[in-house]
């Protein structure tokens, strides 16, 4: 304990330096939490998913649609216990930058399976009475100021939907009470989207409601080979893996986000250990002196290494904080994509502990330099 | 009795393939309580003397034993904690940490022990006032003139009470006057404290307020004057 005043004396003998080693740590850390956020959102949104359902696309891709006949058939299989669909409406409020999901469902039976998105009786009611109303999470409520009652209007972003702006009034807002449904998104009646189809009677993808999940993937394979060999082959899958393939979307996130995150940490490492040599070779003069004092080389390393963890924790603890701060749910306008956004303890811990990671192999080096210095040769550099 | 005893010390120094002589079979005693001057001109092998007296560079050949210790065979952490309590070291260039107060320089090697903070603080304060500088413990280096900042350096030598002090040409760097306050001072230090001195220096008025001189000359003895060879 006697020395940490001299290590955070040291540390602060060229504040500017220190700042800026502080900050390009904080930078790092920000950023790490922040793309393990994104990961953790996704893989919690999968996690958080229902073992009861299982889901139904076009086999070709999401993207494409199915007749909404299919649900007759899908229906028809044994296991299936109920049974709902959606599209992907795509629309823009206002200005492309302001994202999120809207989604056109069949009102009735999609609030039915999924009891996650929590009503007020009224709401419910008036949303399943009115065609043109819709449903926003509290969330995206709360970023755009809307309330029950209010008008919205979407235009067309999608050129099977027409061209005519979509009117909206909002008739509730939902909170969700899993992960596995985010309160960024806007549901509305399909038949509003239907009748203003080219292409009539078209969803997007089927939720199905299955009586044992551990038949799902029975049921899905029975889905499927239901429709095989038709113009609309279709792919069926867990819920989870549904979400997982959502995120696959954008390609190998876990890849991706975790070599940026690498990259970052790497690049860190070499600043923060770049800037511990440059301050050792600037102070051996100074280390030769307390050599001949008497501070043996463990305690010489010991010092120096110090230095290194104290500044790199600093930056550490800025970046979780600033992290904490910012990467939000409401900041990030990811859509809906990601239900559940926000940077958790455990990214916190991991954080902090990264960060004295960085400290300490940054200030390996310099303090072997350091602690292994000849005091004699040291002293006559400047002498 | 002899505090210092070296018995045919030969320091070589390599570079590249050749082996540069710097000090040739010296031998030395210096009792406790002396004051001894060590002279010659630049590359004599005065300051390389030094550095081996202080442990901080090993002989070639031969022995040094400084008390009852012989230094020469002492590990690096074992010669470390020798320098702690054994050693106070007073450079030319003072090199006090310019980033620590009068006092934090001052208390640097009472770090080392196992002192408390009060104890420290009493230690430090009295070598401080020992050199005159008690009101300026809050002075950082940078706020001291040349002789003042070499008080602390004193100061700093004097804090753990060594056996043994070591001066590297004191006044080198310092005008006459402050020269002179610091050659009184480390006299008062013998005199009255009873340190053990050696100090280096080729100014021969420094040299004259020292109890004994050596002179050495292409690392051997040429002359000397008191000191027991």
């Amino acid at each position: 304990m006697r020395f940490v005043g001299l290590v955070l004396k040291s540390a602060r003998r060229n504040k500017r330096r220190t700042a800026l080693t502080v900050l390009s740590v904080a930078i790092a850390v920000f950023l790490f939490a922040s793309l393990r956020a994104v990961l953790d959102g996704f893989n919690g949104a999968a996690e958080a998913s229902s073992s009861t359902r299982i889901v139904t696309i076009r086999s070709t891709s999401l993207i494409f649609s199915m007749p909404t006949s299919h649900a007759e058939g899908i229906k028809s299989v044994p296991g299936i216990r109920d049974i709902t669909w959606a599209s992907w409406f795509g629309g823009i409020y206002k200005d492309p930058s302001n994202f999120f999901a809207q989604i056109a469902v069949e009102p009735e039976s999609y609030l039915r399976m999924y009891p996650e998105i929590v009503l007020p009786p009224d709401e419910r009611r008036a949303f399943l009475e009115d065609r043109t109303g819709a449903i926003v999470g509290s969330g995206l409520a709360k970023k755009y100021g809307w309330k029950t009652g209010d008008r919205v209007v979407l235009r067309v972003g999608i050129p099977l939907y027409g061209k005519q702006d979509f009117t909206f009034t909002i008739r509730g807002v939902y909170t969700s009470s899993t992960n596995a449904v985010d309160n960024q998104t806007m549901f509305f009646n399909w038949k509003y989207l239907d009748e203003r189809s080219i292409v009539k009677s078209q969803a997007g993808w089927f939720v199905s409601e299955i009586a044992n999940p551990d038949q799902a993937t029975q049921v899905a394979l029975a889905i499927d080979q239901k429709f095989a060999n038709t113009p609309n082959e279709t792919k069926t899958d867990t819920e989870r893996q549904f979400q997982s393939s959502f995120a696959s979307m954008f390609g190998n996130l876990n890849l991706l986000l975790g070599s940026i995150a690498l990259a970052v940490v790497i690049t860190t490492l070499f600043v923060a250990g770049n800037t511990m040599a440059m301050s050792v070779r600037e102070r051996t003069t100074e280390i030769a002196v307390m050599r001949t004092l008497g501070f043996p080389p463990s305690t010489i390393f010991g010092l120096i290494a110090g230095e290194g963890v104290v500044m790199s924790i600093a930056g550490g603890v800025l970046g979780v904080v600033l992290a904490r701060v910012l990467v939000t749910g409401d900041n990030l306008g990811a859509g809906g994509f990601i239900p559940a956004f926000g940077v958790s303890n455990t990214n916190v811990a991991v954080g902090l502990a990264l960060s004295a990671f960085i400290g300490v192999v940054a200030g390996l080096i310099p303090a072997t330099m350091a602690s292994r210095l000849k005091i004699v040769d040291a002293l006559r550099r400047v002498a | 009795m002899a505090l210092i005893e070296l018995r045919d010390v030969t320091k070589t120094y390599r570079r590249d393939a050749i082996e540069i002589p710097v000090l040739e079979r010296v031998s030395i005693s210096v009792g406790e309580g002396d004051f001894l001057g060590l002279m010659g001109p630049s590359g004599s092998g005065k300051s390389t003397l030094l550095n081996l007296l202080a442990g901080i560079d090993r002989p070639s050949r031969g022995s040094i034993r400084i008390g009852d210790t012989e230094i020469s065979s002492l590990s690096e952490r074992a010669l470390a904690s020798w320098r702690a309590r054994h050693i106070g070291f007073i450079f030319q260039l003072y090199n006090l940490i310019p980033v620590l107060t009068a006092f934090e320089n001052v208390e640097l090697p009472l770090l080392l022990t196992h002192l408390s903070k009060k104890q420290r603080r009493d230690h430090v304060m009295t070598a401080l006032n020992i050199v005159g500088l008690g009101d300026r413990e809050k002075h950082y280096p940078r706020q001291l003139s040349g002789g003042q900042e070499q008080r602390v350096a004193i100061a700093r030598a004097i804090v753990t009470d060594p056996t043994l002090l070591l001066a590297d040409e004191p006044t080198g760097d310092l005008d006459a006057k402050s020269g002179g306050e610091v050659l009184t001072l480390l006299q008062r230090l013998n005199q009255e404290f009873k340190k053990t001195i050696v100090m280096v220096t080729h100014d021969p008025h420094a040299a004259e307020r020292a109890t004994h001189t050596l002179h050495l000359e292409k690392g051997t003895l040429v002359e000397q004057d008191g000191a027991r060879a």
